[in-house]
């Protein structure tokens, strides 16, 4: 079996590709641009000099790698044996498994309409060794080979097929041996005195005169403890102690792989077939039935719409549908390695009761701009980059620079009077009272971030400042006097100002 | 009125820091009438002379007095310092001093390295200013003060700057208590990064290509604000208002300053003058015995006053040094066999012809002498010497050894942002996807100097309304001119009589054992310095091998000089467009010409070199110069109204051209008789025009030029043609002085062509990669001018292509294993380069400069390393102490295996006789035999390619394989296999043009042939004169695709099949329909008409294009069905093809046809 993705889309001409020795090349393509003659390996520019509009799209072998694995395990319906051919290639041991699903002929048709209908390109033979498979279907799709007709299958192929080195297929053409046929037809040794053992070999299995098993992919494990009912359950007391009970289990079979679970998924299945499903995402690997346990009773508990075990429910399943390695750490001579354990737990308390992204931290961000000089991020996920986050450092035995929390919108404050250009001002009212500026530091001059799309906001000049009541303001003048704060015929507007904060 | 001086300006040539060009600030500073500026760049000088010449410009009003620094970037943890010298000898200590950053032992390229220390070395007669980073300790800044007061400086200065940061006047008391406890003044400076406010954009853009980040990541590593620009007087003394004597104190800091760049007094090096003479003396003396030399006879009384008035002007503007010199070092070349060859505006005078500087002969070519020696601008006379490319490095080494190092070191290429650079870093910067920013970049083809416009943006599929795309564009397109990095120039050498490095600082190049100057070309004229350039010339390696080859085969020897003058059969050859192979005039275009041109003298050539270039081309001279000289249409010469001049004050200029202006010498003086330009004006537009594509200053000139000819009367279409003529020569402008060297080249190497196309053919395959063709061309042109070529063969070919006896009126051409690709073999050249390198490498005495270089020996030859097969070094006087000749030092070089010679003494010792013989006696690694193999070269030992490799692929591996893999199938024998399947011709010939790049068998289309005829498609060699206006069907294989940026979009496409070359034409709207077949096929199919010229110049305008290369694929069954390797980046040619007159030209590399498979792919445009 083989795949090749498809990213033929509404007939505009796509190609993949990907840097090599500093130049872009073709890494994939799709029909549309391989009607123009583009080919795999061809640098970006000359296609591009061929079909200017091109689209292209940039290579991502980790992701094509995964959608492979995906279809693998899509493909263990068929077979408990696949394995990967890479980059894109599949083999199934389909030996013992056709029967079941009608005979060779309708696997290979519901396999590959199935893919199709996926979106994927398939081609794809049977024959009774993987190479002879493969060989075949490198050259036309469908085929089933009949056990002891390989020889005569692939002898009309061109060598290239059987997916041996290009200085052995190069050298075989330049021999005049151009089919798979010319090349059997030669005595063995011949061969393999000129292009080794291992070609032989392929060469070999290829006619269906040896064979080599194919290495399946070994399953993930999946941790999924379950509980089934003979008689339904429906009482929370029931349901509350299953759960506990599946925890410890759970807990045990992924502590065997040293695995800890940061997503837990409950599902409640009822007698008259409803699934009712609980998600719980953790900040931190959970290794401890009673954490399980525990998040599982605040969800529960906090539900606004509480399950309903109708007339009972009468499975309980328990998994952990994603899970990490866990390092075992030991407690002690370290003390602060499990500092934060107790504050992860809380948070995972708390989000498991009001909801993950109501449990913030603030990450620190470099830039100019005040307001976005932190960043409130889910605290189940950022906790250990905000403990180890770097904040600006305040220069030793000065004032601070910035108030600790910023407004969350700048009020506006009344200026009478300032100084043109950059002075503060002499008075100021803010919420309705006048306040008497008698100390002051400033400007700190912050400009717009000119790449911004919007283009409104001006430079602003900020500056510290104390009143008579001995209270600190940040305020701002936003706009230069010399070059902003114009109106279209260039005469001069008032300048707004604002407080932005105010120092402790 | 207060005064200021801004002390901490930045440069661009603080890469990727500044935000201003050097120029900028000037102008600036003009605007708000400072004091006085310094520029300080990050541990370099490179830009300051661009400030120094900025202030000659009229336009510069108020001349601020310039400063001149560096600001000191140490990597020891001292904060900066910046250091302006007090006088002459304190600069020339500061350049001492970046040159020691500069050129420590493991200082890459572009590294200045330096301590704190080093400064205090070179402290003495400095104005030192501290300028501390934002946060600071006091402590250690004290610390610092004090021993920079200790130092010997002139004075020491605490900066202070008020750059909006919201605890400025909490730091500025901090530093007046540091510099009040200290006792050292407090300086005000702004720390300027840019000129205008408006430049901040384009700074914060500098600053993530510098960091490598994008905008969105860069964060707090941007200025918060737009402030530091260059402010005026009276907002700085706002600023410190409080601190008033900061601001007095810029003014006395600039007083203080008695350095300017007037007072680098140049001196020539005196080394070739004897003792006991003046220059002036030798050079006479020198030219006197030349005529003697090259005219035994006597000379004319014309050529003697000719020279006696060269003398003269020589004598008045004292330029007798530079002629010695390029004279010394023609004549070292001459001493070691080295062709050379002189050209440049002094090269074609009859001194330098008397000198052996140039082979052209002053009485052919009228050249007025001080015509290009201007009275006026008292710049040194330019004399480029090419060499032969592979030796040319011998050449270099000799100016080492000769002015020593300290003395002599290669000027610097500004390499400036292109727009494709420019786009490219820009929309990076911007977080543009490297898939759009590289069809934007590949939008920029063929356009010089302006940013993208809106259709380039259009083009690459972008709206032109996005803003994010507009963004990019408008910042690349201020980007562009920007100095990226130095690099060093081809060959470029300034020479000086006393230590280089106090002129200007001297750094590490990329190369090994290579050094230079931190200013290029346009400095070290502006100053008044000597350059002499050292160019190396591919086709006079090539013409040298012909030369060689002749003799040894034909027992004749030429030189350049020798090669008989004025051969009509020489000239008939080129008439009918037969320069295949031919330096300059080989190209399309050039072949197009030549028959409409038909060139009967030397002038003509001269003509013919320069006609084909984008000044007259874009200027539409061309046609107007062809039809007067065909006399289609008369002669005549735009003249002013009579009350303005006389109506011949253009005939002078330009009679010789039959009135029609083609070189850039003519367009200048159209300039000064017509427009009637000063010469200080002339003089700005020269430089504007060279460095046009850099400062864009060239429009002003046009409105002038053209409004000054019209108003004096003249045509104002002539006007405006002259104008574009001078901007289509931008920088490869192309002198009638360089026109008449390179002219000597194409008539020597056009009748090497004509008389020996045996050795033109062999000298020519032995000089690839070099030209236009590919080894096929080259010799399918040789084969037909009766030319026998021969296969190459183990039992008779050499490393090289050699010549054999032949039976016809030739020598035949014995192809040689370097044709072979993959092919391990030793150029001769490169092997006694590196002898010469390895040596040079060994001589102590001349790479150190710390070292006192005074009182070295006066020696006029220093030694060469003499060569086994060179004749002894010139002027061999070889008694010497301090350099010995030196024993190659080949330890540590990696030996290449040559695998050629190792056949050639196998066969010497006795002949092969079988293929087991062959690989036991050469013992071969088995990858060189199957190359041999594949190449089909055991032909000899009656083995065919087939069997030949049948056969080697059976011999053992030098590698032994994994134990029983193939050792047990290799003892039975299969003597007794049945045979191999024989190989067909087409297979043959698409082996030969995969494993050596041509075939003697046959031509791919001839196989066609058969097929083709049914579809009546007529050969190549059919689309002729006789055939005009037929309309036909012709295919071929796609040689060349080409779309000159002059010829409005038009392609034009070479195709080959076994009957010679057609070539088509695709005018836009039929490429717009065929764009997939015409940048597509290999083999393609053109229906369309035959169009030809009187001069029987023939096309085939495309009307349909069929792509048939599956024909091609087809004919060798599957063997070219294999990809071929990318072939690197796109090819671009474009109709002129002036850039591969500098063969060190990267570009040349990239597209030479060597790099492409020339079946499967063509020479491209995109």
């Amino acid at each position: 079996m083989k795949q090749d993705r498809d990213e033929d889309n509404n007939g505009t001409p796509s190609v993949v590709v990907a840097k090599e020795h500093n130049a872009l090349l073709i890494y994939s393509l799709d029909d549309a641009a391989a009607r123009y003659g583009l080919t795999v390996g061809q640098p970006l520019a000359n296609a591009r000099a061929i079909c200017p509009h091109l689209e292209v799209l940039d290579a991502d072998p980790a992701a094509d790698a995964k959608t492979l694995n995906d279809i693998a395990d899509w493909c263990d319906r068929f077979t408990p044996l696949v394995a990967l051919d890479c980059p894109h290639g599949l083999y199934l041991d389909i030996t013992g498994c056709a029967h079941l699903f009608g005979g060779e002929a309708a696997i290979l048709r519901h396999l590959c309409d199935a893919l199709t209908a996926q979106g994927f390109g398939v081609s794809a033979a049977i024959a009774s060794t993987p190479i002879c498979a493969r060989t075949m279907n490198r050259h036309v799709h469908g085929m089933i080979v009949a056990d002891g007709e390989e020889a005569d299958a692939v002898s009309p192929l061109p060598v290239f097929t059987l997916g041996a080195d290009e200085a052995i297929s190069g050298g075989l053409r330049r021999a005049g041996l151009k089919t798979i046929g010319d090349v059997a037809s030669r005595a063995r040794h011949e061969i393999t005195a000129r292009f080794g053992a291992a070609f032989t070999a392929r060469l070999e299995q290829a006619l269906g005169e040896g064979d080599a098993p194919i290495s399946p992919r070994k399953p993930l494990p999946d941790y999924i403890v379950e509980q089934r009912f003979a008689e339904p359950v429906s009482t929370e007391g029931v349901i509350a102690a299953t759960l506990s009970r599946l925890a410890v289990t759970l807990v045990a079979s992924m502590e065997k792989q040293g695995k800890g679970a940061r997503r837990l998924e409950a599902s409640f299945f009822r007698t008259d077939g409803v699934v009712r499903t609980l998600v719980v995402d953790t900040g931190q690997a959970v290794t401890r039935g009673s954490v399980i346990d525990r998040l599982f009773r605040e969800r529960l508990d906090s539900l606004s719409d509480p399950l309903d075990p109708g007339f009972g429910f009468d499975l309980i399943r328990l998994s952990a549908s994603r899970t990490e390695i866990v390092v075992q750490q030991q407690r002690g001579l370290d003390s602060h390695v499990h500092d934060n354990d107790d504050l992860a737990a809380l948070i995972d308390r708390i989000a498991a009761r009001i909801g993950g992204k109501r449990v913030i931290v603030h990450l620190p961000q470099d830039t100019h701009i005040p307001e976005r000089a932190a960043l409130a991020a889910p605290a189940q996920h950022h906790l250990a980059a905000a403990t180890v986050a770097e904040w600006p450092e305040r220069a030793q035995g000065e004032p601070p620079l910035r108030p600790l929390r910023l407004f969350e919108k700048p009020e506006p404050i009344k200026v009478p009077l300032a100084m043109v250009p950059d002075g503060p001002p002499h008075q100021f009212t803010w919420r309705r009272a006048l306040h008497a500026v008698v100390r002051v530091e400033g400007p700190e001059r912050i400009a717009k971030e000119w790449w911004r799309q919007d283009g409104k906001t001006l430079t602003r000049d900020y500056f510290r400042i104390e009143d008579a009541e001995g209270l600190r303001f940040w305020i701002f003048r936003d706009g230069l006097y010399e070059s902003e704060l114009k109106d279209e015929e260039g005469r001069p507007v008032p300048a707004n100002w604002f407080v932005h904060g105010l120092f402790a | 009125m207060i005064e200021y001086a801004e002390i901490g300006i930045t440069t661009n040539f603080s890469f990727l820091r500044g935000g201003s060009h050097p120029q900028d600030y000037v102008h600036q500073a003009s605007e708000l009438h400072l004091s006085a500026i310094g520029i300080a760049d990050h541990n370099t000088l490179a830009g300051i002379v661009r400030a120094y010449s900025e202030l000659e410009n009229p336009e510069v009003r108020h001349r601020a007095k310039l400063l001149i620094g560096a600001r000191i970037v140490f990597i020891d943890g001292t904060p900066d310092i910046l250091v302006y010298p007090r006088d002459r000898a304190a600069y020339g200590r500061l350049c001492q001093l970046l040159t020691r950053g500069k050129i420590g032992d493991d200082t890459e390229k572009g590294e200045c390295l330096l301590k704190f220390s080093d400064l205090l070395e070179f402290a003495e007669g400095q104005l030192l200013v501290l300028a501390l980073p934002h946060r600071f300790d006091a402590a250690a800044a004290a610390d610092i003060l004090e021993r920079l007061k200790q130092s010997g400086a002139d004075g020491v200065w605490l900066a202070a700057s008020l750059l909006y940061r919201g605890d400025d006047r909490r730091r500025l008391s901090q530093l007046h208590r540091l510099a009040l406890a200290a006792k050292v003044p407090l300086i005000a400076t702004n720390e300027v990064l840019y000129h205008h406010p408006e430049r901040r954009p384009l700074q914060d853009v500098l600053t993530c290509i510098r960091e490598k980040t994008t905008i969105e990541a860069v964060g707090t590593r941007l200025q918060a604000n737009a402030e530091r620009h260059l402010k005026p007087a009276a907002e700085m003394a706002r600023l410190f208002r409080d601190f008033s004597d900061a601001i007095a104190e810029t003014m006395r800091f600039a007083n203080r300053i008695n350095f300017s760049m007037d007072q680098l007094k140049y001196q020539y090096p005196d080394e070739p003058v004897p003792p006991g003479k003046t220059a002036q003396q030798h050079l006479e003396d020198l030219t006197w015995a030349g005529v003697d030399e090259c005219f035994p006879q006597g000379i004319s009384d014309t050529l003697r006053a000719t020279l006696r008035k060269e003398l003269d002007l020589i004598a008045e503007l004292k330029y007798a040094h530079y002629f010695l010199t390029v004279n010394d070092i023609v004549h070292y070349a001459r001493s070691q066999d080295i062709l050379c060859q002189g050209r440049g505006s002094a090269a074609n005078s009859a001194v330098c012809y008397v000198l052996g500087v140039t082979s052209v002969d002053p009485t052919k070519v009228d050249l007025l002498f001080e015509r290009f020696i201007s009275k006026e601008r008292l710049e040194p006379p330019d004399i480029d010497v090419d060499f032969e490319h592979s030796r040319r490095e011998e050449v270099m080494q000799y100016v080492y050894r000769r002015y020593g190092r300290h003395r002599a070191a290669i000027i610097a290429t500004v390499i400036h942002y292109r727009p494709r650079s420019a786009i490219r870093d820009v929309g990076k910067a911007l977080g543009l996807t490297e898939d759009v920013t590289a069809a934007l970049a590949d939008t920029v083809w063929g356009s010089w100097g302006d940013g993208l416009s809106e259709m380039q943006v259009k083009q690459a599929g972008f709206d032109p309304q996005n803003a994010m795309v507009v963004r990019a564009v408008d910042l690349a397109t201020e980007l562009i001119t920007f100095p990226r990095h130095l690099s060093q120039h081809v060959g470029g050498y300034v020479l000086t009589q006393d230590r280089l490095d106090t002129y200007v600082p001297i750094g590490n190049a990329a190369m090994e054992d290579r050094t230079f100057i931190e200013w290029d070309k346009d400095d070290v004229d502006a100053l008044h310095m000597m350059k002499v350039d050292v160019l190396a010339l591919g086709m006079l390696t090539c013409i040298r091998k012909c030369f060689d080859l002749i003799d040894q085969h034909k027992g004749e020897r030429w030189k350049l000089e020798t090669v008989p003058q004025d051969d009509a059969q020489v000239y008939d050859m080129l008439c009918r467009g037969e320069s295949l192979g031919v330096f300059q005039v080989e190209s399309r275009a050039q072949m197009n010409m030549l028959p409409r041109l038909k060139p009967r003298t030397f002038y003509d050539l001269v003509i013919e070199v320069a006609i084909v270039r984008p000044g007259p081309i874009q200027g539409d001279m061309v046609h107007p110069y062809l039809r007067r000289r065909n006399g289609v249409e008369k002669e005549k010469y735009p003249s002013p109204s009579p009350q303005h001049g006389p109506p011949d004050e253009l005939h002078k200029v330009l009679h010789k051209t039959l009135g029609v202006p083609l070189f850039q010498e003519q367009a200048m003086r159209i300039a000064i008789e017509a427009a009637k330009f000063s010469a200080e004006e002339a003089n700005g537009l020269r430089r504007s025009m060279a460095t046009f594509r850099n400062l864009g200053t060239i429009g002003k000139f046009e409105d002038k030029m053209i409004g000054n000819m019209i108003a004096r009367g003249y045509d104002p279409a002539f006007a405006k043609s002259c104008f574009d003529q001078i901007k289509g020569f931008g920088s490869y402008g192309f002198p009638e002085s360089h026109a008449a060297s390179f002219a000597q080249l194409v008539y020597i190497s056009s009748w090497l062509k004509h008389y020996h196309p045996d050795a033109f053919c062999c000298g020519l395959l032995n000089s690839q990669p070099m030209g236009f063709y590919a080894p096929a061309q080259i010799v399918g042109d040789a084969r037909k001018n009766g030319v026998e070529v021969r296969e190459v063969d183990v039992s008779f070919s050499f490393a090289q292509n050699t010549l054999e006896q032949g039976d016809g009126k030739y020598c035949a051409v014995r192809l040689g294993f370097r044709q072979i690709d993959g092919f391990s073999w030793k150029d001769q050249d490169e092997e006694r380069l590196k002898t010469i390198q390895s040596s040079f490498r060994n001589a102590p005495s001349t790479s150190s400069f710390r070292g006192g270089p005074e009182g070295r020996a006066r020696n006029p030859y220093p030694p060469a390393v003499v060569m086994d097969s060179g004749p002894a070094p010139y002027g061999a006087s070889r008694n010497d102490d301090a350099e010995e000749v030196l024993v190659p030092r080949n330890d540590n070089d990696v030996q290449l295996d040559d695998w050629a010679e190792r056949i050639i003494a196998a066969r010497n010792r006795r002949p092969f006789t079988s293929l087991e013989d062959f690989a036991r006696d050469t013992a071969l690694p088995k990858r060189a035999l199957i190359l041999l193999a594949d190449a089909d070269a055991f032909r000899s030992l009656g083995l065919d390619r087939r069997e030949a490799l049948w056969a080697v692929r059976r011999l053992p591996d030098d590698v032994p394989l994994p134990l029983f893999e193939a050792a047990v199938a290799r003892e039975q024998p299969d003597e007794h296999a049945k045979p191999l399947p024989l190989m067909p011709l087409p297979e043959q010939v698409v082996a030969d043009y995969q494993t050596i790049r041509l075939s003697l068998k046959g031509h791919p289309m001839q196989f066609l042939r058969a097929m083709f005829a049914r579809e009546r498609v007529v050969p190549c060699r059919d689309i002729c004169h006789r055939n005009e206006r037929l309309s036909v069907r012709c295919a071929g294989v796609v040689l060349v695709r080409q779309r000159p940026g002059s010829a409005k979009g038009v392609v034009f496409m070479t195709l080959e099949d076994e009957s010679g070359i057609a070539n088509i034409v695709v005018w836009p709207k039929v490429m717009e329909k065929y764009r997939k077949e015409v940048m597509g096929a290999r083999l393609i199919l053109v229906e369309g008409y035959i169009q030809s010229s009187p001069e029987e110049v023939t096309h085939l305008v495309a009307q349909r294009l069929i792509d048939r290369s599956h024909d091609l694929i087809g004919l060798a069954d599957d063997a070219l069905r294999k990809q071929t390797a990318p072939t690197g980046p796109a090819l671009i040619e474009e109709l002129n093809d002036d850039r591969r007159d500098h063969p060190e030209n990267p570009a040349q590399k990239i597209r030479h046809p060597r790099n492409v498979r020339l079946l499967p792919k063509s020479r491209d445009f995109h």
